[in-house]
């Protein structure tokens, strides 16, 4: 039975202690970086790992606060915190702009970016809206409400501007995925626009969101690398990235069909072998005419691209930062430079900028190498997965929303942050989760991840 | 409807994404090598530490080369912050617009380098690198400028070490240094050892001992942030390498009596060559007319100096003991004895009448024998004595005859060191000539011409040239009696002794049995009435000599003497060449004797001989 008076009881410890890991390795990692021999206290507060104790020291408190407070109240209050939000995102926007940008809130000596803190109102009132919807997301009035719960946030912060930001809220796109939202109507529109063809459903319409995510995602990856050359310990041998893109289609849809085969019917398993090989097939000429069209571009056009990509060849000049993280995560091999041993990319080296804050996956990886990286490329996924497990074992549609919510943010961040340190995605800047130096962005994803936290032990007396 | 499929594809994704990031994790991390060499392009540096160049002392112990302490002023171009270029320009004693231009000279020239490994030359010219603004200040000047420095920041002071000669004398035995051009720096030849400003030794022993003398560079590897500092150096300095300065260097040469062969032959034109005859080792070598050595320290010097030098009439710049080929005149009949004795075409006993219808000579008593032609230096003796050697009587034909003869003589001459450059460290050397068969037959074609067509080769004019190098080395073959050492400047390197390369005797193709009668004719010549170079002649010292005038279409007579001293136990071989001089008795022969008592007892006692000698203006024909 329950006891009243224990905030601890069924808390998912794994995803707890995910989250401690996380931070740790964080701590240590920008104490690392930033480390200063003069300074070499950790709790010294004139480095940044002095503050980032700090930080982590308040979010845990916040964290607690947050334990201490009713699941109910989140709901009830979704809209007033919602609020509370945007008001920030209208103040900041007329503060002095730092590096170009109206992102910073003072306070005294500390400044917060209320953009970080959008994410957790524009969760929970998507979460408390959609779960009072009875109908699925289906009729224009809910599909049109649920967006601009996201598109008023999403207007605010690029007028600061914060493309990383922008990016990150898209994730919500995923969520309003998962709880049903389909294209198809207009997608039909279209087809059956044309004589003899009648669909009732195409996959397109129904998965709409993943689908363009994908799309994007290897469009871009296919123009970053299309160009460069790798070899596999055979010297002389020089393959094509459009050949490496290739054969890593025909990997993945290896691997999805293994997944969907274990996961559906055998009448499906038909269906998901033809599904795959025509995903490959798309996939692939996809790939290639991007990577064909892009040549056929002419010079000054070809050259707008990539500079939005920052795929400058010059090696110390657009793309600077780029090359620089990449070349720090290469050289770390596969056991690492050690501790301390970031050559490259520690902050009195210099050579990858921001690198305690948004490049910080580049120091991390300098020093632990291939076992480092895959070590905490694994908590990654291994906490994603548990807030999906969590999120799809609640009975009630706002906490499996919220959860949702919560993990694909995460994802995201995950995906970018990484993605650009290892040249997949062009230079976006957003914090990797609990592990970046920064107030705002560990305070904010304490709390998102605290407030999952707290619904979640709460799961079993939510049983309206 | 039931969504909870959709789950799925939102765990496709996510396992997707984390295995394509693993596995470009593992191919950026464990296969690729490109980013390691690209890591260690961005961070580490290799900072070349130059050592001074090594000093370089005489044959008793005395500095000849020395370095001493200058100074660059260096700019850094980060650190310039509001230059007042005026201010800055008046300091310095520049314009204001010289000043941007240097900036400009700096920022495109400084930097260059070959990079081995892309086979090409890279300039990487850095803000946050400093490069010399000025080169070369000297004490004094950079005191003057030191104490301002503070008001322009990003200028800064860096000694360096430059040439500086304590005596002004051996300039063209020395040679001088200079830095390196930009094509040095991409020369494949040096495999990419210089970097623009780096030194090379130019001429002399600067630069065929450059490679010894420059030293080793010393390599640090230093891990550096993306401001340049230096943050640590690279693997502990596992890689690091010392610079290490060429250990001294020690010369054959006296330069006390450089010195005072360079005196003597003050407003004359010609040289002195005296050679140490038990082991080849120039004593001195005196080209006149000569420049201070020190005029051509550092690139401002040289700029001034070097085009005056250049375009001197009298060509201080030209190396004349190694590089002017005059006939050798009469002194080539002391070759031309010993061959005819090895060919056995005459007896130390022949004499042959001096026939003045065969050719001019002076009068002189009879020359019954060797040592008489010698010491009369009988034109007509000679020209006897070679027809023998010539014109062999092995062919039937004259012609035919004089072909094989003239070729075996040119062989005996060549193994006296003749008509060819010698292998040595003294570099610039012009080889003389010694014509063979094949010579005269482009001039006359082929069986066109015998003895009597080439006859003024006998008394050492016409087609045959020598070196004053080689004419004092054919004095050190007679002191040795039929061997040389060849004639070298450098002694040892550190403590390596006698460098192998000249510890080879090479032995002429006449034995030494042959040698005495025509010693014993060379010391009449200095010592007893009757021979030509009396004004040679030391009542302490036994000097053996032999004088020679040389015959000059354009001018006055040259004026030659070849001798070595004491007689037994032989301890300096010299050769005298003054142009324009007239008889070789008459200038040569004395400064010779000069030359050989300051070197033998270290002072002259005769003072009227030597103020006559060093008071001379011969050049002016």
């Amino acid at each position: 039975m329950r006891k009243e008076n224990d905030i601890t009881q069924d808390i998912d410890w794994p995803l707890l202690v995910c989250y401690l890991v996380l931070v740790t390795m964080g701590l240590t990692t920008v104490y690392s970086t930033a480390f200063d021999s003069e300074h070499s206290s950790l709790f010294d507060m004139a480095m940044p790992y002095g503050k980032q104790v700090m930080w982590i020291g308040v979010s845990l408190f916040l964290g607690l606060l947050v334990f201490l407070i009713d699941s109910s109240i989140y709901r009830k209050f979704a809209l007033p915190i919602y609020g509370f939000t945007l008001a920030l995102l209208v103040i900041v926007l007329f503060m002095p702009a730092i590096n170009g940008a109206h992102a910073w809130l003072g306070f005294g000596g500390f400044g917060i970016q209320p953009a970080e803190f959008a994410k957790i109102g524009t969760a929970l009132l998507l979460s408390s809206y959609l779960s009072t919807v009875n109908m699925h997301l289906q009729t224009v009035k809910t599909v049109m409400i649920s967006n601009a719960i996201i598109l008023v946030p999403v207007v605010l912060i690029m007028l600061q501007p914060d493309a990383g930001t922008v990016v990150v809220f898209t994730a919500f796109l995923f969520v309003l995925y998962r709880e049903g939202l389909s294209y198809d109507p207009l997608i039909l529109k279209i087809t059956n626009a044309f004589p003899g063809i009648r669909f009732k459903q195409t996959w397109l319409g129904t998965h709409f969101i993943p689908i363009m995510f994908y799309v994007v995602f290897l469009c871009i990856i296919t123009l970053l690398i299309s160009k460069s050359t790798f070899g596999l310990f055979i010297p002389g041998l020089h393959i094509p990235g459009i050949v490496g893109i290739v054969i890593a289609l025909a990997a993945l849809g290896g691997i999805v069909y293994w997944l969907l085969t274990r996961m559906s019917s055998k009448r499906e398993k038909k269906r998901a072998f033809i599904v795959v090989i025509i995903g490959f097939l798309l996939s692939t000429f996809m790939s290639l005419s991007v990577s064909f069209l892009f040549n056929g571009l002419a010079p000054h056009q070809k050259s707008r691209i990539e500079l939005v990509l920052g795929m400058v060849e010059d090696k110390d000049g657009e793309d600077y930062n780029r090359f620089r993280a990449m070349a720090a995560v290469g050289s770390g091999g596969f056991a690492g430079k050690g501790y301390k041993g970031a050559s490259l990319s520690s902050v009195r080296a210099n050579h990858v900028p921001e690198s305690e804050t948004d490049f910080i996956f580049s120091p991390f990886a300098e020093e632990w190498g291939f076992i480092g990286s895959i070590v905490l490329v694994s908590v990654y996924l291994f906490m994603l997965f548990r807030i999906i497990l969590i999120a799809e074992r609640q009975r009630n549609r706002y906490y499996r929303i919220y959860a949702y919510s919560v993990g694909m943010i995460l994802f995201y961040h995950f995906a970018i942050n990484i993605g650009m340190n290892i040249g997949f995605v062009p230079v976006i800047g957003i914090p990797l989760p609990f592990f970046s130096y920064g107030g705002s962005s560990m305070m904010s994803f304490s709390i998102l991840l605290f407030v999952l936290l707290k619904l979640d032990s709460q799961r079993r007396d939510m049983l309206y | 409807m039931n969504f909870d499929s959709r789950r799925i594809v939102i765990i496709t994704f996510i396992i997707t994404i984390g295995v394509i990031y693993g596995f470009r994790l593992f191919y950026m991390q464990v296969i690729d090598d490109t980013w390691t060499s690209e890591a260690q392009r961005i961070a580490e540096k290799r900072h070349q530490i130059t050592p001074p160049r090594g000093v370089i002392f005489d044959r008793n112990g005395k500095m000849v080369v020395s370095n001493e302490t200058y100074y660059n002023l260096m700019m850094q171009e980060s650190e310039i912050a509001n230059l007042d270029t005026v201010a800055f320009a008046k300091l310095i004693g520049w314009t204001p617009k010289e000043i941007k231009a240097r900036f400009i000279e700096i920022r495109e020239g400084e930097g260059t380098y070959y990079n081995k490994n892309q086979d090409r030359t890279t300039s990487n010219y850095q803000s946050v690198r400093s490069y010399p603004f000025l080169k070369e200040l000297t004490l004094n000047e950079i005191a003057r400028i030191a104490p301002h420095l503070d008001k322009f920041p990003g200028f800064r002071e860096e000694p360096t070490s430059m040439r500086k000669y304590p005596y002004k004398s051996g300039a063209n035995i020395l040679g001088y240094i200079a830095e390196v051009n930009k094509e040095d720096v991409i020369d494949t030849a040096y495999h990419g050892y210089y970097r623009s400003g780096d030194n090379m030794g130019r001429s002399g022993i600067e630069r065929y001992y450059e490679q010894t003398l420059r030293g080793q560079k010393g390599v640090k590897h230093i891990v550096t942030s993306a401001l340049n500092n230096a943050l640590e150096s690279f693997a502990g300095g596992k890689y690091d390498t010392t610079a290490l300065q060429s250990p001294a260097m020690k010369l054959g040469l006296d330069i006390e009596l450089q010195a005072y062969g360079e005196k003597l032959m003050q407003n004359k034109k010609g040289c002195i060559v005296a050679i140490e005859p038990s082991t080849g080792e120039v004593l001195s070598m005196i080209s006149a007319p000569s420049y201070d050595p020190n005029l051509l320290v550092g690139k401002r010097n040289i700029k001034q100096n070097y085009p005056t030098l250049l375009l001197d009439e009298a060509k201080p710049l030209f190396p004349r003991p190694l590089a002017s080929e005059y006939p050798p005149g009469s002194i080539f009949k002391l070759v031309q004895s010993l061959i005819a004795l090895q060919e056995g075409v005459i007896e130390v006993n022949t004499g042959f009448p001096c026939n003045k219808s065969l050719v001019g000579c002076h009068n002189h008593g009879y020359p019954s024998d060797i040592m008489k032609a010698v010491q009369f230096s009988c034109n007509p003796y000679y020209y006897q004595a070679v027809r023998k050697i010539i014109q062999h009587g092995k062919k039937k034909s004259a012609f035919a005859d004089a072909e094989v003869g003239l070729n075996i003589w040119a062989e005996y001459m060549h193994s006296f060191g003749l008509g060819e450059k010698l292998p040595s460290d003294i570099t610039g050397q012009r080889p003389g000539r010694i014509p063979d068969s094949k010579y005269y037959d482009k001039w006359y074609g082929h069986h066109q011409w015998g003895f009597s067509t080439i006859r003024s080769i006998s008394i050492g004019q016409g087609e045959v040239t020598m070196t004053p190098l080689q004419m004092a080395n054919l004095a050190a073959i007679i002191a040795n009696k039929g061997w040389f050492y060849t004639p070298h400047f450098v002694k040892s390197v550190g403590n390596s002794g006698a460098l192998p390369e000249f510890k080879k005797k090479n032995y002429t193709m006449v034995e030494a049995k042959y040698f005495p009668p025509i010693i014993e004719g060379m010391r009449r010549v200095v010592n007893e009435s009757g021979g030509t170079a009396l004004l040679a002649r030391n009542s302490e010292i036994i000097t053996c000599g032999k004088t020679g005038t040389v015959e000059n279409p354009h001018g006055k007579d040259h004026s030659v003497f070849i001798a070595f001293a004491p007689l037994n136990n032989p301890k300096i071989a010299i050769a005298v060449f003054i142009e324009n001089a007239g008889f070789g008795g008459t200038w040569s022969a004395p400064t010779a004797s000069l030359m050989i008592e300051k070197y033998l007892n270290g002072t002259v006692k005769d003072l009227a001989k030597e103020k006559r000698i060093m008071d001379a203006h011969l050049s002016g024909l």
